[in-house]
């Protein structure tokens, strides 16, 4: 187990440099300058500005210049946000990204476990039929969609809810339903799937057989053994919940990190773009080194490799 | 049993956090009487720093919480700020302000003419890299500071004592009073820049204020802040806003859906619903002092040196139709390259003044007839160009419109649009890599001559090479010769851009604005086309 968790580790931060690698050399391929007031101002102005910055050194220097300051620590400062440091910008931002990837995805994942366990219970009535379409209705519409219907609608009209901005809980339960609702659909339908196979299988008959009330046998044997395709599906979701949440923050005025990423890219903003690509990497690599150890971990048929041999 | 339980207390954990956040939001209340204003902005505040600012959203801020030496009022109206009196000498090289005693600094300190002479020659360093640095230009020194081969120290600026502040200038600027109500020029001071150090101006808490309102709130990265208002600012009793609000919100969606619930008192609003809303009680249009125009290639392309092509190209462009039906946003048909409200002279307002309605109006049957003596003149029986723009949806919308106008009024007119990302634009812009490129621009200070430099022969903002000698002269008298006879070069700039009008050097398609959704009770709030865009100094609540 521990060398086979070195090996990935390795592995991580060998695709952790690539990333950054990659990144920096693309975003220099990008034509123009981080100044936001580059319209207006000469080629020799231009130029003063980029020795004052040191881009006017060739792009493998700043790459190298780049590397050896991220290793210790210094992810540059902003250039939309003049003198302001990118470390500063990404963690007063992640804070409401996070909580609201955080409650979609347990949104998405309780709800979505609960409608796919009761529809696969009820296979084949009109509960299973009704739980399909919401399924599908989750699935099918876009999350801004809801975001902005849920905005008119529940916050506007009926007055439950803040229309924006970001605060106490209560700000933040209709970013995560329409975020969660996408999760919801996909973790409802592969329950019930993964259940109705597990539950038309000889060991539940077996269970049926000694009796065991219907209750025991779906939570003990039946759900049990259908989340396991289920956690594979945690490592996607992250990702869309990621990008997704760039949409959402949008709507819902919520001061996270999805936007500024964006505004990053459009302005050539340098070190920002690397600090938030880098972090957002990290995150992913994390996640699905996470995904695999519990892989193996509910699921005792796989072993984790170097273990089993 | 265990996952059984979770299941349960995960279910009452999200039950009854539902239902508690839903009491906790009904206590909405909005209370009009008091002078609070709230006010929606559609980017964050990026730096309070007024030396490294970019966008307007830092100038308006800062316009609101510095004073200078004047402060712009009603259409651009210089109104007296830090300076009380201004003596200008006869060459008009030299200004000299008299300071007012007993203005002060959030923290105390008493703003003085070091403070002016401190904050220009930050500016113009060059290491600190301010992007706006270049108005100091013609200021003595300036040019030659910025380019590092002097010190800042010797910039044309001097403190006289604590109230008296000398300015030379290399060249007259006639419009220098007016430059001195833009936040580039204001005092800083010295103590807060250096106690704060590479943290000035990053957050609230690191900037010190003389203006009519204090800056609260401001993290450096969030969303909402608040103005709240100056009791040290020197006019403090003509203050009447004890506060105004600003909350980021970058969809108009969601911006209209706040106004509509009271909890802002302004909101910007998105072509379509500036459609559904025109007309209705508080829709407001704010006019920008920029310009969207098509520079032609001639550098490029040599059939662009015939001027009737040109002209054709103008004259099959339906403007109105343009911004009313495919727009609608408030923008509006352009009459020449400088944006009307601009700038007015004897109460007659330059666009007017300067109209050739015969250069930008909608006459296909001429234009053909142009197109058609054109060809014949080049030799040629048809002309294949692309126009180069932004790839935001209203640069796509204008890229298709010009498309369409041409190709299906001028026989022989193949036309590609391209549509790029700002930054590519730019950059294609400046090498020459373009046939026709419709390209933008916004006056920083309300004088004609910010539009007009721009197609000087020798201007770096003149990309396509379009150059006319009697063009040329006459923008050099204006800031030489005319300078100081207002009419005279008033007369000089009229005639100029008439100049650049009928020879079709550039084709002016539309000037923006954006329309607005204001609360009718809010008064007094004063708004300008050109530099900082808002002055909530007067405004108050009915």
């Amino acid at each position: 187990m521990r060398k086979y968790l070195l090996k990935r580790i390795l592995y991580m931060v060998l695709t952790l440099f690539l990333v950054a690698t990659i990144t920096f050399f693309l975003m220099k391929l990008m034509p123009g300058t981080p100044y936001s007031n580059q319209e207006k101002m000469t080629t020799a102005q231009i130029k003063i500005m980029n020795e004052q910055y040191g881009l006017n050194k060739p792009v493998w220097e700043q790459y190298v210049i780049y590397i050896f300051d991220m290793l210790h620590g210094d992810l540059g400062t902003s250039f939309q946000y003049s003198n302001q440091a990118v470390s500063y910008l990404i963690s007063s931002r992640i804070g409401p990204s996070a909580q609201l990837g955080f409650q979609a995805m347990v949104f998405g994942l309780f709800f979505g476990i609960i409608i796919g366990s009761v529809a696969a219970i009820n296979h084949n009535t009109w509960i299973d039929t009704t739980a399909t379409v919401v399924s599908i209705i989750g699935k099918s519409v876009p999350n801004f969609v809801l975001a902005v219907l849920l905005q008119y609608y529940i916050a506007l009209k009926l007055g439950w809810f803040p229309i924006a901005d970001w605060g106490s809980f209560s700000y933040t339960v209709l970013p995560t339903i329409a975020l969660g609702v996408g999760p919801l659909a996909e973790t409802a339908r592969f329950i019930r799937t993964g259940m109705v196979d597990v539950l038309n299988s000889d060991y539940i008959e077996l269970a049926r057989a000694k009796g065991l009330s219907k209750f025991g046998i779906v939570y003990h044997h039946a759900l049990r053994n259908s989340l396991i395709p289920l956690v594979t599906l945690i490592g996607p979701y992250t990702v869309a919940l990621m990008t997704g949440s760039m949409v959402i923050e949008n709507i819902f005025s919520i001061p996270g990190i999805g936007e500024q990423f964006v505004k990053s890219i459009l302005t050539n903003d340098y070190p920002t773009i690397m600090g938030v690509t880098m972090l957002f990497s990290v995150g992913l690599v994390l996640i699905i080194l996470l995904t695999d150890i519990v892989y193996g971990i509910i699921d005792p048929r796989i072993r984790l490799a170097g273990n089993g041999d | 049993m265990k996952l059984a339980k979770m299941f349960k207390l995960g279910a009452v954990v999200a039950l009854s956090a539902v239902f508690l956040a839903a009491c906790g939001s009904k206590s909405s209340s909005s209370s009009s009487s008091s002078q609070v204003l709230n006010w929606d902005e559609s980017a964050e505040l990026s730096t309070m720093d007024l030396s490294t600012a970019t966008d307007v959203v830092s100038f308006d801020m800062l316009n609101n919480t510095m004073e200078g030496l004047y402060r712009i009022g009603k259409n651009s109206k210089i109104e007296p700020g830090i300076a009380t009196k201004t003596k200008v000498s006869s060459d008009g090289l030299t200004y000299t302000f008299t300071l007012r005693k007993g203005a002060k600094w959030s923290n105390g300190e008493e703003v003085t003419a070091k403070d002016f002479v401190y904050s220009w020659r930050r500016t113009v360093n060059p290491k600190t890299a301010s992007e706006y640095s270049y108005l100091f230009s013609g200021i003595k020194n300036a040019d030659a500071i910025m380019d590092g081969k002097q010190d800042a120290s010797t910039l044309g600026i001097k403190a006289d004592g604590k109230y008296k502040l000398v300015v030379t200038l290399e060249k007259k600027i006639p419009y220098f009073k007016l430059l001195m109500g833009f936040p580039v020029f204001f005092p800083q001071n010295q103590t807060a820049v250096e106690k704060y150090g590479s943290k000035y101006g990053t957050a609230a808490k690191y900037m010190v204020y003389d203006g009519p309102f204090k800056l609260t709130g401001w993290t450096g990265s969030n969303l909402t802040w608040s103005l709240t208002k100056n009791k040290s600012y020197w006019d403090a009793k003509n203050v009447k806003l004890s506060k105004i609000n600003y909350s980021v919100n970058k969809s108009t969606t969601t911006s209209y859906n706040l106004y509509q619930s009271g909890k802002l008192d302004a909101t910007p609003l998105s072509a379509e619903q500036a459609k559904q809303l025109s007309g209705k009680t508080g829709y407001t249009v704010r006019h920008a002092s920029s310009t969207f125009y098509l520079q032609y290639n001639q550098n490029k392309d040599a059939f662009f040196k015939n001027k009737k092509i040109r002209e054709a190209i103008s004259l099959v462009i339906n403007r109105k139709q343009f911004v009313n039906k495919v727009l609608g946003d408030g923008s509006t048909a352009a009459k020449g390259l400088v944006s009307p409200g601009l700038a007015s002279y004897n109460g007659k307002d330059f666009a007017t003044a300067a109209y050739t309605s015969d250069s930008v109006s909608y006459n296909v049957a001429k234009a053909k007839k142009l197109w058609k003596e054109g060809l014949k003149e080049l030799g040629v029986s048809s002309l294949s160009f692309s126009i180069l723009s932004d790839d935001t949806d209203k640069a796509k919308q204008s890229t298709e419109f010009l498309q369409s106008a041409i190709e299906s009024n001028l026989k022989g007119a193949h036309v590609t649009a391209t549509n790029v990302p700002f930054k590519t634009r730019l950059s294609r812009t400046t090498s020459g890599d373009f046939d026709i490129v419709l390209s933008a621009w916004g006056a920083d200070f309300s004088d004609p001559i910010s539009f007009l430099e721009l197609f000087k022969s020798d201007n770096s903002y003149n990309n396509g090479g379009w150059s006319n000698s009697e063009y040329d002269s006459l923008i050099d008298a204006a800031s030489t010769t005319d300078a100081g006879n207002t009419a005279k070069r008033w007369s000089d700039l009229v005639k100029a851009e008439k100049i650049l009008m009928e020879d079709a050097g550039t084709t002016p398609i539309y000037h923006q604005a954006t329309a607005w959704m204001i609360n009718t009770k809010v008064k007094g709030v004063i708004y300008n086309s050109a530099g900082a865009n808002y002055n909530f100094k007067d405004a108050y609540i009915k």
